[in-house]
């Protein structure tokens, strides 16, 4: 259940670490809430710092403190309720970057994921991510 | 379907049932009442807490009504023939009384010595290659050497 200015983690190695929601995808309300498997759109507002490499290379990924970005969400505090009833939250909010294409900006992905974004569509994160419960 | 176990309670969770919680590292809780959940988020430890499983195992509570089969090893000797001694032959050798032993080890000795004193006598010339410190004249038995006058047993 997140909507603006909701917290959450970005856990993948994009280079953002902590990011607030600041529009919900979903429908054309200003009021909406996401949950796992939503798109959001996010401020970052921590990031690890560019290397130098990066810096230099005009291709390479270049995440910023202060940089609007899209993401997923992939773990919420609040409940999911599943098809066959059951009930599942984690501890924390978390989400992964994305682009405005769906695809994913960063290669790996660290920590648990919601099996629930299989169901949403976003098959990818999920094969990627290294658990998915 | 798989019935799981609460986390806290030891309760059994059937589908659709409860919660699960899953930990920052990953690990999974499972509740079936808001209850235990709540204990849970408390802290409280179910081995404190009488209503859990946890403890009604360790104080040994409920345990005296289950019967405990005891299951007793038993390691059946079996008698086993070997090379030379065939089971029937063994048996046999058990069955013996130890007068019937002992005569026959008696019979045994005396049949030896008839047998060494014949072949004693039978090539009573020396044999030529002889090992030194041996008996320098012929082949003689041990009862004609103590029954030979003036000579010491050998």
């Amino acid at each position: 259940m997140l909507g603006l200015k909701a917290t959450m983690t970005i856990i993948d190695n994009s280079g953002a670490l902590l990011a607030e929601c600041v529009n919900v995808l979903k429908r054309k309300t200003g009021h909406g809430l996401a949950t796992v498997g939503d798109e959001i759109v996010v401020v970052v507002q921590k990031a690890r710092p560019v290397s130098a490499v990066a810096s230099q290379s005009a291709t390479a990924l270049k995440i910023r403190r202060g940089d609007v970005r899209r993401a997923v969400v992939v773990r919420t505090k609040k409940e999911v309720i599943r098809p066959d009833g059951r009930k599942i939250r984690f501890d924390d909010n978390a989400a992964v970057l994305i682009n405005t294409k769906k695809e994913l900006l960063a290669t790996r992905i660290n920590g648990v994921v919601s099996a629930d974004l299989r169901m949403k569509g976003w098959g990818k994160i999920a094969s990627i991510a290294p658990k998915v419960m | 379907v798989k019935v799981e176990i609460d986390s806290f309670s030891g309760h059994k969770i059937y589908p659709s049932r409860g919660r699960i919680f899953v930990r920052g590292d990953s690990k999974i809780f499972r509740f079936s009442k808001p209850k235990h959940e709540s204990m849970f988020k408390q802290r409280k430890n179910p081995r404190v807490i009488a209503w859990t499983q946890v403890y009604r195992r360790q104080h040994k509570k409920g345990v005296a009504d289950q019967v405990q089969k005891k299951k007793t090893r038993k390691t059946v000797k079996s008698q086993r023939g070997y090379a030379g001694l065939s089971l029937a032959d063994l048996a046999a050798k058990k069955a013996e009384s130890p007068a019937a032993r002992l005569a026959a080890r008696e019979a045994a000795i005396n049949k030896a010595k008839q047998e060494k004193k014949a072949a004693a006598t039978k090539d009573g010339k020396p044999k030529a290659a002889r090992p030194a410190g041996q008996a320098s004249g012929p082949k003689v038995s041990k009862q004609q050497m103590k029954n030979a006058p003036g000579k010491g047993g050998r």
